[in-house]
């Protein structure tokens, strides 16, 4: 059946779908690429609206593209409604640009966003009429490619995939379908693709590996154990080395119904050295790589020009670090004057948020302004080297509300490790006189509109981080503490969101688990989990059955703690920063020394650099913001 | 609202094929994009929050086409029609293209209601022996329920005629038929096209006109016109 038979199948069910324009594909910018044969689909699994503009979505669609014979179509998880539709009908899952079924691409790539996502992919892969697991699929159907953030703990994916992709794909994923077309050229077997696959750099095949138990695991230092001699033991994440080098503007596709960041968005710099411990961003994408600012300039005018966007976003993990970013906001501002084009910045760190940033930013609508503390006291702060003083806040919001900016809203986190109740209470402390600041930089007849939120993440400890060994609390302990804060709270004029602490369980299970945790997910898919990241979907019953009937003691999983130093599951898997690193941050954080960001001082031994063969590209030298002193390190510290 | 230095164009465009499924709010966001990228100097409104002066035709619901849809666009210069059409076709996916602009005077009323009637065709699947056009038709906004008065709106009446679909490939015909209808925007509201074609399927096929097999397959604008 050709595509345009599955497009008069699809379009009569379009007109009785919620949003029928997340399907119709031909918007401004998506193309399908003429004359090559082999293929590539690049799944999000979640709804377009979300997944749209995804950066791993735009990045690899067009790096595949870009490569002679080789073609890159998108396809989104169709919203509930039409999954229905789809299943009643037994109408195939098809991807966008031609509308052919995801069944019959050579290549997926599925992209794991986050831990939330893990039943989605499940309803992909059924969707698509693929077998769950690896190794029940057919010599023709497609090679299917796991990657993104919780590709650094694939082990509860395992099964699901035939592959995983470690790290930055702009390389490594032309490269792979560049491979796998050869090898389907020679005749080669689904099994002896992978074996072949699993020798590039960056690339995991789980079926390769057995696991190990625990005592020759913490010896080995892995619980997986290669099956064949020429497998690697270890895999290292692929590092992007021309990212500083590479044109700022990527082509992308300007959708026509509302998604999330739906705007140009133009990464500035990838990676962040701050050294947050319970940041799995800030370890996975060393080391630091800045674009300059001609290409950002240039590359954001070109890209405004393309799409025909109103607002640019400069993205990064954490844009007001980028060197040149007050020259970068300077020639933009002037460029797009009259315009009514907006720029933003999605991040601001409190450090250098200073009084230029807010006239830089501000530009003419100023919205709610985020910042996030994180601890809500400096010794719980300096435990997860947030590296921020409660001055550096104080400062941050006379700027932003004597700019003229009215809402803030201020991020913290409950449940991370050494906290005490008087954190807890500090949060509330902190939040109320950060509140009296506010009112008291803006005239008297404005007072009543400023408006300050708090809200509160659970903590989730993450892969590859220093807190990776630490528990999460129970879903009980995080309500205690939210209402403590609640209750710390005396101002009316500040209000408090604050996580599910249910949802976070579920995270914190994903984030943590090895092997056994795949049935479970498996199970609580089979009991109507799915798109477990809505609130109004979220399916707590599915997950607790599974757990009950697998017997599986999920809390164990979730909340046990370990040494700093105890090989856990995803030990295989590397990011380049060292376990040793991990550990002695760790074991830092007990003591409640910081530790200052490579990209401003000296090197700090994460091993990253080493271990890539890569290192900091930045665009000049950074400066730290005047008069703060949070990065440098004190005497006795530098003794240590 | 009247500017006497901007320049009022007036752009007459296509919505078909897919894109039939914009939302309004989804089009209007689109013609923008589209302006933007043409490049065209467009004016921006003062104030706080700077956005594009643009001013779009009456909506169009959901899943239903249009012959020739209009927005007006205040620019700051004056630039030829024949030259600024090609820039906006330029920018313009084929199932949204622009194909004639003009100035018009900048006080004139405001292009969502200067054309209160609409012709409206639809291509319906299957056979009539008669037509039943309903006295009302029932509404649901939410939770409320409306009763519309149809000889309130509906100017003229509804014509009939039948066609064929002929599938190239297999040759095999379908019968078809195209209602063409012209409905009239009031100030306190109007009666949607697609549940008009809806009600009238409803009380044709109930009334025995037709068999419940009978599909509305397309829904067009054709023009709007001025009282």
């Amino acid at each position: 059946m050709n595509s345009q038979s599955h497009w008069t199948q699809l379009a009569p069910l379009l007109r009785d779908v919620e949003r029928p324009s997340r399907y119709i594909n031909h918007e401004w910018g998506a193309s399908l690429k003429p004359g090559a044969d082999f293929s590539f689909c690049m799944v999000y699994p979640d709804t377009y609206e979300i997944g749209q503009a995804n950066q791993a979505v735009r990045i690899l669609t067009n790096a595949v593209n870009a490569v002679p014979g080789l073609r890159a179509e998108r396809a989104f998880l169709p919203a509930v409604d039409m999954i229905d539709q789809l299943r009643e009908r037994k109408l195939p899952f098809c991807s966008l640009e031609s509308c052919t079924p995801l069944r019959e691409f050579d290549v997926l790539g599925i992209t794991m966003p986050h831990e939330l996502a893990a039943t989605n992919i499940l309803e992909v892969l059924d969707l698509a009429g693929l077998a769950l697991h690896a190794k029940d699929r057919s010599e023709e159907d497609p090679i299917v490619v796991g990657g993104g953030p919780c590709a650094y703990n694939p082990e509860p994916y395992w099964p699901f995939f035939d592959l995983f992709s470690i790290g930055e794909g702009e390389e490594l994923t032309p490269e792979l379908v560049l491979r796998i077309k050869e090898l389907r050229g020679e005749g080669a077997s689904r099994r002896q693709i992978l074996r072949e696959l699993s020798h590039i750099p960056g690339v995991y095949v789980p079926s390769l590996y057995k696991p190990v138990d625990e005592m020759t695991a913490q010896v080995s230092g892995s619980w997986l154990e290669p099956l064949e001699e020429d497998v690697p033991r270890r895999i290292k994440k692929r590092v992007f080395n021309g990212f500083s080098a590479s044109s700022a503007w990527e082509p992308c596709v300007v959708p026509y119904t509302e998604v999330v960041h739906d705007r140009l968005n133009v990464e500035i710099l990838r990676g962040c050295a701050r050294g947050c411990r319970f940041c799995q961003a800030g370890m996975m994408y060393r080391p630091i790589r800045e674009r300059s600012a001609d290409n950002i300039v240039e590359g954001v005018l070109e890209g405004l020009r393309a799409t025909g966007y109103d607002e640019v976003s400069l993205t990064s993990l954490s844009s007001t670090d980028h060197s040149q970013i007050a020259e970068i906001l300077t020639r933009l501002n002037s460029a797009l004057e009259g315009t009514g084009i907006r720029v933003s910045i999605p991040s601001q760190r409190l450090d250098s948020f200073g009084v230029e940033m807010a006239e830089l930013v501000a530009g003419q609508k100023k919205g709610g302004l985020t910042f996030a503390p994180e601890a809500g006291t400096q010794r719980l702060r300096d435990i997860i080297n947030k590296n921020v003083t409660e001055e550096n806040l104080f400062s941050a919001i006379d700027a932003a509300f004597s700019a003229g900016w009215r809402r803030c809203k201020l991020y913290f986190m409950v449940g991370l490790p050494e906290e005490t109740d008087e954190d807890l209470k500090g949060i509330a402390s902190l939040t109320q006189r950060a509140f009296d600041r506010a009112r008291s930089v803006v005239p008297p007849e404005q007072r009543n509109k400023v408006q300050m939120s708090i809200s509160c993440a659970v903590f989730v400890p993450k892969a590859q981080t220093p807190f990776q060994w630490d528990g999460q609390i129970s879903p009980a302990e995080v309500q205690r503490k939210i209402d403590l804060v609640r209750r710390s709270i005396k101002y009316r004029g500040i209000t408090v969101n604050w996580h599910d602490p249910k949802t976070s369980f579920v995270e914190a299970v994903m984030s943590r688990g090895g092997r056994e945790v795949a049935p479970w997910v498996e199970r609580a898919w089979r009991k109507g989990a799915r798109f477990d990241a809505w609130t109004e979907y979220f399916n707590e019953e599915a997950w607790r059955n599974a757990a009950e009937e697998l017997g599986l003691d999920i809390e164990d999983i979730a909340q046990r703690s370990f040494e700093p130093g105890y090989v856990m599951p995803w030990n295989h898997i590397s990011t380049g920063v060292s376990t040793r690193y991990l550990v002695m941050e760790r074991y830092r954080a007990e003591m409640g020394q910081t530790t200052p960001d490579c990209t401003f001082t000296a090197c700090t031994a994460c091993g990253a650099c080493k271990s890539l063969d890569s290192q900091n590209d930045l665009a000049q030298g950074r400066v730290l913001p005047k008069g703060d002193t949070s990065l440098f390190v004190d005497d006795e510290e530098a003794d240590s | 609202m009247a500017d006497p230095r901007l320049f009022r164009l007036r752009v007459s465009f296509v919505k078909q094929g897919r894109l039939t499924l914009l939302s309004h709010l989804e089009l209007a966001r689109t013609l923008e994009r589209i302006v933007r990228r043409a490049g065209v100097p467009f004016a921006v409104t003062n104030g706080f929050s700077p956005h594009m002066r643009i001013a779009f035709g009456s909506a169009l619901p959901v899943g239903v086409g249009g012959r020739e849809e209009l927005f007006d666009l205040f620019l700051t210069n004056y630039i030829a029609p024949a030259k600024i059409l090609p820039l906006l076709q330029g920018a313009s996916p084929l199932d949204l293209m622009p194909f004639a602009c003009e100035y018009v005077e900048p006080q004139a009323p405001a292009v969502s209601v200067a054309f209160p009637l609409s012709t409206y065709e639809a291509v319906l699947e299957g056979g009539l022996t008669s037509l039943v056009i309903p006295e009302v038709v029932q509404v649901k906004r939410g939770k409320k329920e409306k009763v519309l008065m149809v000889a309130e709106y509906l100017r003229g009446d509804v014509e009939a005629r039948s066609a064929e679909d002929v599938e190239e490939t297999s040759g095999t015909a379908t019968p078809q038929t195209i209602l063409r209808f012209c409905l009239e925007a009031k100030p306190s509201g109007t009666l949607r096209p697609d549940k008009f074609v809806e009600a009238i399927m409803a009380s044709t096929i109930s009334a025995g006109g037709a068999s419940s097999e009978l599909r509305s397959m397309a829904l067009t604008r054709l023009n709007q016109r001025a009282l």
